[in-house]
C-alpha cells in the first residue's frame, strides 16, 4: 500500500514533468525579442507599450508567429528613453536606444522615440544596426525625407502612425466644415514649442489657412511644461478670433481648455490637446471641456469606430485586459498593429533576418485597427478619410453630457458639429 | 487687455511669494538652502492627490494630512541629516539637492506623470473684474497669499517661537546666550519651509498639474525671487515677487509666451550683475567686508 502512495505522490508527477514540460523548454525555439525603446512614463508610451503586450500575447495565445516551419513566440524587451521628458537630451534617448539593440538583440523596434528630434537623429543607429523600425509616435516628415534621400540605408524605418502632413490634412478638413457650417475665418493657432507642433501649425498656415482665404489672427509657441495660458486667452478674445486651434502633447495642455473655459473666451475650441482624447478627460477636467473639438491620430487610439470593428474589438480587448479604456488619442493604436504588421511579414519573409522582413514589410497591405495599412515610398502609412481604403484619424468634439462624438472625416462622422455657449454662427 | 494683464500680473505675483516664501524663511533663519524645496512641493501635492484618489478621503482632510506629513518630512530631514552636515553650505546643497532629485525621480519611476494627476479647485465659478474673467481659485490664493504674510509677520514678531526665530536669523551666538537652541530652531525652520512649500502646492496645484518637472521649475523659481529680493529678506521676497510676476505677464501678453520662461532667469542676471546679493540682501559684498 505504501508503495502504492509513493508512485502516486512522487513518481507519477516526476515522470509526467519529464514527459511535458521538459521537452517543451528544450526543444521550443528561442522567442523573437521585440524591443520597444520609448518614453514608458509618459501616456503615449506607456498604453502603446501594453498595447504591444497586448498583441503579442494574442499572438502567442494562437500559438505564435510562424517563421520558416516552426513556430516562434514574440518576447517584448522595452526601454524608458526619457525623450518625451523636458530638459533630456537627444543623445541620452539614443543611447537608451542603442543599449537595447546591443543587450537583447531584438528583431525589431516597436513605437520608438516620442520626439521628433530623437526620431530623426535615432535613424542612423538603427540603420548602423540594420533593426527595423515601426514607429508609433514621433510624426515628424523630416524622417520620411531622410528615408527618400538614402533609400538603402534608411530602409528599416517605418511609421504607422500619423504624420504632421496628415495631420495637418485632417485638421484642414475640420477647418473647412466648421467655416463652411459656421462661416468662421478667423483662426488664433496656439502650438507647443516642439519640432512636430511648429511643423504643423507651420504647414496648416502655408496649406490651407492662407489657400483658404482664413486670417490667422495670432499665433503662440508655448514651452513644453507651459501652465498658464491667462493671457493669451485675454489676446485672444480681444483678437476677434472666432476659432482657437491648439496643437499640444504636453499633459499641462488640458489646462488651457480648463481657462478657455472659465474665463469663457467665446471662440471654438478645435485643434489637438492630447489630455482630451480619451474619455477619463471628462472627469479629469472637471466636466469644463464641453464643446471643445479634438483629434484621435489613429484610429484605435483611444476612440473606435463601427465601421472599423477591429478598432472596436482592439479599445474592449484593451479595457478587459488592463482594467481601464485608452486615454492616449495617438500611439496605442499603431502600437498594436505594428505587431501584426510584423508578424505578417516575418511570416511571409519566413526569416527574421532585416533585409527579408524589410522587403516584406514594404508589401504590407492589411485591414486592420487603423483602417487598410499600406506604406508610401518613405514609408509613412498612408492615411486618408475611408477605412476601407487607407489607415483613419478621427476629429471628434465633447458633447455637454460628457460623450465623444466623431464629427469628421465624413465617412465616420456619428454628428455634426454643435457651437458652445455664447458663439453663435455666422451664416 | 491692459487691466486684465495687471489683475493677472497681481495674482502671478502672490503665486510667486507663495512659491518662495518657504525657501526664504528657511534660508532666512537656519542659514540652509534647502534645494529639497521643489520636491516637498511637489510631494505635498502627490500627497493629496493619492489621499483622495486612493484612500479616498475628503479634499480638505487630505490637504491637511499632507502638510502635516510634508512638514514633518522636513523636521526628519533635519534630523538625520542636515544637523551632520550643519555649518558646510556646498554639503549642506548636495545633501538637500540629492534629497530632492531622489523623490521627484522616485515619483517619476513609480509612473507619477500624465494628465490625471490634478487636483480640484476650491470653488468652481468665475467673476468680471475690470472686464477681466478671474476664476476663484486665482483669487483666492490673491487673498491667501496676503492673509500668509501677514500672518507671518504676526507670527515672528508677536510670538515667542517667531521672536527665537528672529533671533537666530539675527545673530545665533547672542540667541544662544539667551538660552536659545539653534539645532532645534534650525530644524523648525526646516520643518517650516517645508510645510509652507506644501501649504503654496494644495493652494496653486489646482490650477495646473502635478509632475515631478513642476519640482524643479518651483525650485527655480524660489530661488530665483529670492535671490532676486536677497536671500533671507521677507520684504526682498514680496518686491522680487511683484517685479518677477509683472515682468512675466507683460511679456506674455505684450512679446510672447516662448519668453515668458526666461524672464525671471533674466531679472536674476540682471540683479546678480548688479548687486550681488539681491534687492534687499544682508550678505556683505567684498568692498563692505574689506
Amino acid at each position: 500500500m505504501k508503495e502504492k502512495q509513493w508512485v502516486f505522490r512522487y513518481l507519477l508527477p516526476a515522470l509526467l514533468v519529464v514527459i511535458f514540460i521538459i521537452p517543451m523548454n528544450i526543444f521550443a525555439a528561442d522567442p523573437i525579442v521585440i524591443g520597444v525603446p520609448t518614453s514608458t512614463g509618459f501616456l503615449e508610451g506607456k498604453e502603446g507599450l501594453k498595447a504591444v503586450e497586448l498583441a503579442v500575447s494574442e499572438i502567442n495565445g494562437a500559438g505564435g508567429v510562424k517563421v520558416g516551419k516552426e513556430k516562434r513566440l514574440f518576447k517584448v524587451e522595452s526601454i524608458d528613453i526619457r525623450d518625451a521628458a523636458p530638459g533630456v537630451p537627444v543623445p541620452e534617448a539614443l543611447l537608451g536606444i542603442e543599449k537595447l539593440i546591443l543587450e537583447k538583440k531584438p528583431a525589431a523596434l516597436l513605437i520608438g522615440p516620442f520626439r521628433s528630434e530623437a526620431l530623426v537623429a535615432s535613424m542612423d543607429i538603427i540603420a548602423k544596426y540594420k533593426v527595423p523600425m515601426l514607429g508609433a509616435i514621433a510624426m515628424t516628415p523630416a524622417s520620411e525625407e531622410k528615408i527618400k534621400q538614402d533609400p538603402e540605408k534608411y530602409k528599416y524605418i517605418f511609421r504607422l502612425a500619423l504624420n504632421a502632413k496628415y495631420l495637418v490634412k485632417y485638421l484642414a478638413g475640420t477647418m473647412g466644415l466648421i467655416n463652411s457650417e459656421f462661416g468662421f475665418n478667423k483662426v488664433y493657432i496656439l502650438n507647443q514649442d516642439v519640432e512636430w507642433a511648429r511643423k504643423t501649425a507651420e504647414i496648416i498656415g502655408q496649406a490651407y489657412f492662407q489657400k483658404a482665404g482664413w486670417t490667422i489672427v495670432g499665433q503662440e509657441s508655448f514651452p513644453t511644461g507651459t501652465s498658464d495660458f491667462s493671457s493669451t486667452l485675454m489676446k485672444i478674445r480681444a483678437s476677434g478670433a472666432q476659432v482657437i486651434m491648439p496643437i499640444f502633447d504636453m499633459p499641462q495642455s488640458g489646462i488651457l481648455v480648463k481657462q478657455w473655459n472659465s474665463m469663457k473666451v467665446p471662440c471654438l475650441m478645435a485643434g489637438f490637446i492630447s489630455p482630451l482624447a480619451g474619455p477619463g478627460a471628462w472627469k479629469t477636467f472637471d466636466q469644463k471641456i464641453a464643446g471643445t473639438i479634438n483629434s484621435i491620430f489613429e484610429m484605435g487610439s483611444a476612440i473606435s469606430s463601427p465601421k472599423v470593428p477591429k478598432s472596436v474589438a482592439f479599445l474592449n480587448a484593451y479595457e478587459k485586459r488592463f482594467g481601464n479604456p485608452i486615454e492616449a488619442g495617438h500611439g496605442p493604436g499603431p502600437a498594436y498593429e505594428s505587431v501584426y504588421v510584423l508578424a505578417e511579414a516575418i511570416e511571409r519573409a519566413g526569416t527574421i533576418e532585416s533585409d527579408a522582413v524589410v522587403a516584406e514589410l514594404i508589401k504590407t497591405n492589411r485591414q486592420g485597427v487603423l483602417g487598410q495599412v499600406k506604406f508610401d515610398n518613405g514609408h509613412q502609412a498612408v492615411y486618408d478619410m475611408n477605412p476601407q481604403e487607407s489607415a483613419v484619424a478621427a476629429m471628434f468634439q465633447w458633447t455637454p453630457d460628457g460623450k465623444r462624438t466623431i464629427v469628421f472625416p465624413t465617412s465616420l462622422a456619428e454628428g455634426k458639429i454643435q457651437l458652445p455657449a455664447g458663439l453663435s454662427s455666422l451664416k | 487687455m491692459l487691466t486684465g494683464t495687471i489683475i493677472y500680473a497681481i495674482i502671478n505675483s502672490a503665486i510667486l511669494a507663495l512659491t518662495a516664501i518657504g525657501f526664504n524663511l528657511t534660508f532666512g533663519i537656519s542659514g540652509v538652502a534647502n534645494f529639497a524645496y521643489g520636491a516637498f512641493y511637489v510631494m505635498a501635492a502627490y500627497g493629496v492627490w493619492m489621499l483622495i484618489h486612493m484612500a479616498h478621503l475628503p479634499y480638505p482632510l487630505a490637504v491637511l494630512i499632507s502638510i502635516s506629513f510634508t512638514t514633518l518630512s522636513g523636521a526628519l530631514m533635519y534630523r538625520f541629516v542636515i544637523v551632520r552636515i550643519k555649518g558646510q553650505t556646498l554639503s549642506e546643497v548636495i545633501a538637500t539637492f540629492g534629497i530632492g532629485l531622489s523623490v521627484l525621480e522616485l515619483f517619476r519611476y513609480f509612473g507619477f506623470v500624465g494628465f490625471e494627476y490634478t487636483l480640484p479647485v476650491f470653488h468652481d465659478k468665475s467673476f468680471i473684474i475690470a472686464g477681466a474673467y478671474v476664476d476663484a481659485q486665482r483669487l483666492f490664493i490673491l487673498a491667501f497669499a496676503v492673509a500668509l504674510i501677514i500672518a507671518l509677520w504676526l507670527f515672528t514678531h508677536y510670538t515667542h517661537l517667531g521672536l527665537a526665530f528672529r533671533g537666530i536669523a539675527q545673530d545665533e551666538r547672542t540667541a544662544l546666550t539667551f538660552g536659545m537652541d539653534p539645532d532645534r530652531i534650525a530644524s523648525l525652520a526646516v520643518s517650516f519651509g517645508a510645510g509652507l512649500a506644501a501649504i503654496a502646492a494644495t493652494v496653486i496645484v489646482p490650477l495646473g498639474s502635478i509632475s515631478p518637472e513642476e519640482g524643479y521649475d518651483v525650485l527655480i523659481k524660489a530661488l530665483a525671487v529670492c535671490i532676486i529680493g536677497g536671500l533671507g529678506s521677507s520684504g526682498g521676497v514680496i518686491i522680487a515677487s511683484v517685479v518677477v510676476g509683472f515682468a512675466e505677464r507683460f511679456t506674455d501678453s505684450y512679446i510672447g509666451s516662448h519668453w515668458t520662461m526666461i524672464v525671471s532667469l533674466a531679472a536674476l542676471l540682471v540683479v546678480l550683475v548688479i548687486k550681488p546679493s539681491g534687492i534687499f540682501g544682508k550678505q556683505k559684498e567684498l568692498e563692505e567686508r574689506i
